[in-house]
């Protein structure tokens, strides 16, 4: 017999992992591969804390994830299953807040503010409370590529930026709300999975350069943002599309945190 | 839909998900379509010969409108990822082949191989979903040549698909192609009565 038994320490007891394992690949990421004689796998974040070969015994030592630094963020999302509105339609909103498209249940909402800016104009629009959610109605004969944020003051300040298609086939750009922080579309047009997507960080309305930028999809399994990129000199950041569905970026500096929701038809 | 959808969104909403092997067919798609100048398929004007049933067939049933109803996609059990896509109307023909070196990437691999397992564990699943991510972003952006190699090809041309009259099993009572049916003094019989032992 050459097999061994792999058990992981937790809380000062070993307790068994996979039984009769012929096969132990330590890969990156503090991460380790192991397979046994039935054909079972497992990979599994630890380190080899020790190996008694005599007793065919493997202790493993689990490796804890870095508790991430996770601010709760607003976005914003269509009631729409197919990435815009029809002239006529309610268009409907719903703000959620939670961190990586996961909502946090326990997260409430104070002072909330929403606005519309459409063709340049900037008005203050109600949120509504329906079944606990926070909701955004937009009853009027829109037509266009709208513009809403919400902004959530406290110790840290929340803004949630989406763009919004009333009609088909608005390619032109759009112009900067005038956040504190502000993530915003390089060049609007319908953004296509499996294409790249680009967007800019203003700050103040100037770019932002070097910023860390977050991004997710609501399907993710990914407990933290499964990209992370970075801001050039013009505060610009690209991202290949691989997922259905919206898209969330984030952007936090200093007490702010900003996000931009990407709205794909597909 | 309201919306003409592109040609890697129709062939995910066909095929049901995303995965590399789809992603292969795409790109072999699109290039025969830009190869030949021809768009999608409207009534037999293409044809598709495919020597694969894996996941990049409904990329070219998708893309190009070959599919297996419309009679104008021909299957070769042969296990390889190769497709000849052939044009009436330019009487053109271009076989794109997948290249073997593509089957070694290390992502493939551990891609492959959680694919196959059963009972992934959640990092496991995050580790799939990420690798799918760089697997996709590589075989989209991958210059053509890197990742096929294509020739043009004779081709040819078997006539447009035939319809036949539906004639009555005589011990079923289905309705059964006739060059499908044997026919006895009787009257006919399908296929499946006669695998059942019907006679």
């Amino acid at each position: 017999m050459c097999e061994a038994n792999v058990y992981i320490s937790r809380n000062g007891q070993d307790e068994l992992l996979m039984e009769k394992v012929d096969r132990i690949v330590p890969s990156e990421e503090n991460s380790i591969f192991m397979e046994n004689i039935f054909g079972e796998r497992r990979v599994i974040k630890a380190k080899i804390k020790e190996m008694e070969l005599v007793h065919h015994r493997i202790i493993l030592e689990e490796i804890r994830d870095e508790p991430v630094n996770r601010h709760l963020e607003l976005w914003l999302e269509p009631d729409t299953d197919h990435g815009h509105f029809h002239p006529g339609e309610e268009v409907r909103l719903k703000l959620y807040k939670g961190y990586n498209m996961r909502v946090d249940s326990e997260a409430g909402f104070s002072n909330l503010q929403a606005f519309l800016v459409n063709n340049g104009m900037v008005q203050e629009i109600e949120l509504h409370e329906h079944h606990g959610m926070m909701e955004i109605h937009l009853n009027q004969n829109l037509d266009g590529l709208l513009q809403v944020y919400v902004r959530e003051q406290g110790d840290m300040e929340l803004y949630a930026t989406v763009l919004v298609e009333v009609g088909h086939h608005h390619h032109h750009g759009v112009k900067p709300a005038g956040l504190p922080l502000e993530i915003m579309p390089c060049d609007y047009s319908h953004a296509r999975l499996g294409e790249n997507y680009e967007i800019q960080v203003l700050k103040e309305g100037r770019p932002l350069a070097g910023a860390e930028v977050k991004a997710t999809y609501s399907s993710t399994q990914n407990r933290d943002y499964p990209h992370h990129l970075k801001t050039d000199e013009d505060g610009r950041a690209r991202l290949f599309l691989t997922a259905r569905g919206n898209y969330l970026f984030s952007v936090t500096d200093e007490s702010i945190v900003s996000t931009f929701t990407l709205i794909k038809s597909f | 839909m309201c919306k003409n959808m592109p040609p890697l969104e129709l062939a995910i909403q066909f095929h049901g998900h995303i995965c590399p092997g789809l992603l292969m067919g795409i790109r072999a798609a699109e290039f025969a379509q830009k190869h030949l100048g021809v768009s999608q398929d409207y009534d037999e004007e293409l044809l598709a010969v495919t020597e694969t049933n894996s996941c990049g067939v409904d990329a070219i049933q998708a893309i190009l409108g070959c599919t297996f109803g419309k009679g104008n996609l021909i299957f070769k059990d042969y296990g390889k990822n190769v497709y000849t896509i052939a044009s009436r109307e330019k009487n053109r023909a271009v076989r794109i082949a997948q290249k073997f070196k593509d089957n070694h990437d290390p992502d493939s691999m551990r891609y492959r191989q959680l694919n196959h397992q059963a009972n992934l564990t959640e990092e496991e699943v995050t580790e799939k979903e990420n690798l799918l991510a760089v697997i996709f972003e590589k075989i989209m952006s991958a210059p053509f040549e890197e990742i096929f190699n294509w020739q043009e090809v004779e081709f040819q041309f078997p006539e447009k698909a035939q319809i036949y009259p539906t004639v009555q099993c005589l011990i079923c009572g289905e309705g059964v192609m006739e060059p499908r049916a044997t026919k006895t003094e009787q009257g006919f019989i399908c296929p499946t009565c006669i695998d059942d032992g019907g006679i």
